[in-house]
């Protein structure tokens, strides 16, 4: 990878989006109704970044859209849909959430399984990160080891200085990408303001809580009251689930008549009840308790055994979110602390 | 005078050591500024951490036939603010909770805070710190929040929710203990202010305004799972057998499940705003909710739990009801 840092004046972030723009269906974080999300960039349109901490919904709708049309069928003729659009680009995506779309790869696009929607979607991708010079009091993503100037998985990386961002390109793509630009070199100057702003950040995130250990807990206490305790105020809606960036299940549903229609995915959430109801009246996950559970352990060891890493990556969404102040950081303090009383 | 949390606590340790209820559905502090969280208190060292103030947002009722569920045979002590206390009439009445298996510990509710307001006045920055008035009647109004840079103090009835600054019902109506005084009646208020400026828009302005609202429905259904008056063994929206209407986030869908929805509680609504509040993406149907109640109110002089006594107008029929509409 190429040594030079570049530095991108915000007087000229316009034009720099405007050349994304022409190679990318570019997406950023948009405001509406005081709710933040990644939207796509109208002609003239800007990122709000003003009191931007992280988007109130996940980046992973842009790939995984909640609703997406798989086939389409008219008089007996079917169409399988694909994504032809420009190639994707995201601007602005925090870290932890750009983490959270290498963990979907993973799922979607290098595991056992292809999903054909999703890599349609992310292949020739761009990913333009933005380091966090604020975290808020719910990031939590060094506890995966992450961070707020973490570099993992993305192409190019910008770290906000005041009047301009200092631009990194972090693949190839993204060496690429800046090649067509004519940003200047950052300055020996500009990357200490740089390194003092990623200091300020990190040590003011809160206390780290060590879960290196956390599958095994888990693993034991499977069977434990614990799990009453700590789902008792759990609604079962899907607040959490919708609102991370990586919980990735869905349902396929047919909508239209039989000569006229589609098949379309959906998200799911396995806090739903009707998640596991099976057709012969039994339900495997009956009760709050066993669907809280089911969405720790997918978050903490499934995705240990199955990926080699841990499935959340600590963007605080569900701790924002949850209507009842179900807090995940306490549900983890909650398993390391509990004891095994002898039976 | 000791403090509402004092004697709450103090309340229901007693409860509990003299076994008047095997446990108590309340609130403690949450991990965030500005809020608390529900919780359940088995023991008397329990109790202790039991908290009543302006950020008892969640309506607890909603908990009191799954407890009841799973606590067969026990008596459930539950802490209720004027809403909560509706509800819980509302569910006996429609025979989901029966009144000798509860104890009404009632607490006189000043509002509570909803935190969309506040962060619009934080300019969406993150509140951190935050110090409320001391409850109750200790005609504290002032809320000072504190975050990065910035220190300001908030006047109480600029961030309470919508429904708070219309109630007219801040006591439960029914109790079997309280704490401190019942507060006096808010009269002064008009219980139908947050509609006025909605109802002066015209009918496509109206419909312009759900259908945006409900095009920005993720479907999480936390606004169904928050509602205490929401217990179906199985929602409409889950039913695949028939499968009434789409799944996905089209607003076509959507609306149709907030209307249903809005139907399904039609004269049962008690505006505690519990789903509004728990919206994750900040969706506000209440005027169709506050809509449908005042229509209740002015055909039928029903409002919905405020006495065990008085039949609901969806489970009666009078010849005399107002049919004009039927063509
Ligand atoms: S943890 Fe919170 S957001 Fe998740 S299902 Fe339970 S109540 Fe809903
Ligand atoms: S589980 Fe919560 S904190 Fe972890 S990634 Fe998902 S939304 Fe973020
Ligand atoms: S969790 Fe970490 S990476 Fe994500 S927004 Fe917060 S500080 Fe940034
Ligand atoms: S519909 Fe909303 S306001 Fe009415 S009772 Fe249910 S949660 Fe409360
Ligand atoms: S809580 Fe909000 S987003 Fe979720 S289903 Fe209800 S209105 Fe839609």
């Amino acid at each position: 990878m190429s040594e030079e840092i570049f530095k991108l004046e915000k007087d000229n972030l316009e034009g720099f989006l405007l050349y994304l723009s022409q190679k990318y269906n570019l997406f950023l974080p948009r405001r509406v109704d005081d709710q933040l999300s990644f939207g796509q960039m109208k002609p003239g349109g800007k990122p709000s970044l003003d009191h931007y901490f992280n988007t109130d919904l996940p980046p992973k709708e842009v790939f995984f859209p909640q609703r997406e049309t798989l086939l389409s069928y008219e008089g007996g003729e079917v169409k399988h849909s694909t994504y032809k659009a420009k190639p994707i680009a995201l601007f602005g995506v925090r870290p932890c959430d750009t983490k959270g779309i290498i963990l979907l790869d993973r799922v979607f696009a290098e595991g056992e399984y292809e999903d054909p929607y999703w890599k349609a979607r992310r292949t020739n991708s761009l990913l333009l990160t933005l380091g966090c010079n604020a975290p808020l009091s719910t990031c939590f993503c060094h506890w995966f080891n992450l961070g707020p100037f973490n570099k993992e998985g993305t192409d190019i990386f910008l770290t906000d200085i005041g009047d301009a961002y200092l631009v990194e390109p972090c693949s190839k793509k993204g060496e690429e990408c800046l090649r067509g630009t004519s940003l200047l070199g950052a300055t020996g100057d500009d990357r200490k303001v740089a390194e003092e702003i990623r200091r300020k950040a990190e040590s003011s995130l809160s206390e780290r809580v060590e879960i290196s250990s956390l599958k095994g807990r888990l693993l034991a206490l499977w069977e434990e009251d614990l799990w009453e305790d700590i789902s008792q105020k759990c609604l079962s809606c899907a607040a959490c689930s919708y609102l991370c960036p990586t919980c990735h299940c869905f349902d396929i549903q047919e909508e239209g008549s039989q000569e006229k229609g589609e098949r379309i995915r959906i998200w799911d959430s396995c806090m739903f009840k009707l998640f596991t109801q099976e057709a012969a009246g039994t339900n495997p996950r009956p009760t709050p308790k066993e669907r809280l559970r089911q969405r720790i352990m997918h978050k903490f060891s499934y995705f240990l055994d199955n990926l080699g890493e841990f499935g959340c990556v600590g963007c605080g969404r569900c701790i924002r979110g949850c209507p009842v102040n179900l807090d995940i950081r306490e549900v983890i303090k909650a398993v390391k602390s509990f004891i095994v009383e002898s039976r | 005078m000791a403090s509402i949390n004092e004697q709450l606590r103090e309340q229901a340790r007693k409860l509990l050591a003299d076994k008047v209820v095997d446990l108590i559905i309340g609130y403690r502090k949450g991990s965030l500024p500005l809020r608390s969280t529900p919780y359940l208190v088995k023991t008397e060292e329990e109790a202790g951490s039991l908290i009543f103030d302006l950020t008892s947002s969640n309506n607890l009722a909603k908990y009191l036939p799954r407890v009841k569920t799973e606590n067969r045979g026990s008596k459930i002590g539950i802490v209720c603010k004027g809403c909560d206390g509706r509800s819980v009439v509302q569910l006996i009445i429609e025979g989901q909770v029966k009144r000798e298996d509860i104890v009404i510990i009632g607490v006189p509710c000043e509002g509570v805070v909803d935190t969309r307001k506040v962060r619009k006045k934080t300019g969406g920055e993150e509140v951190l710190r935050v110090s409320l008035p001391v409850l109750p009647g200790s005609g504290g109004r002032e809320i000072m929040v504190e975050g990065r840079g910035f220190k300001i103090t908030l006047d109480k009835e600029e961030v309470l929710c919508d429904v708070c600054l219309g109630c007219q019902h801040p006591n439960p109506p029914l109790y079997d203990l309280f704490i401190g005084r019942p507060r006096e009646g808010s009269s002064a208020r008009d219980e139908f202010k947050a509609l006025e400026e909605f109802e002066r828009l015209s009918s496509d302005e109206r419909w312009r305004y759900f259908e945006h609202e409900a095009s920005r429905c993720i479907r999480c259904y936390a606004c169904r799972d928050a509602c205490p008056l929401c217990y179906c063994e199985q929602c409409f929206v889950d039913e695949t057998h028939p499968q009434w209407f789409g799944k996905g986030p089209d607003s076509s869908d959507t609306l149709i499940f907030h209307i249903v929805r809005a139907l399904h509680t039609a004269g049962r609504c008690v505006s505690c705003g519990a789903c509004v509040r728990a919206c994750p993406v900040g969706i506000n149907l209440n005027p169709l909710w506050v809509r449908i109640e005042k229509e209740v109110k002015e055909r039928f002089g029903y409002t919905a739990g405020l006495s065990l006594e008085v039949t609901p107008p969806l489970a009666t029929y009078d010849e005399n009801d107002k049919q004009e509409f039927i063509l």
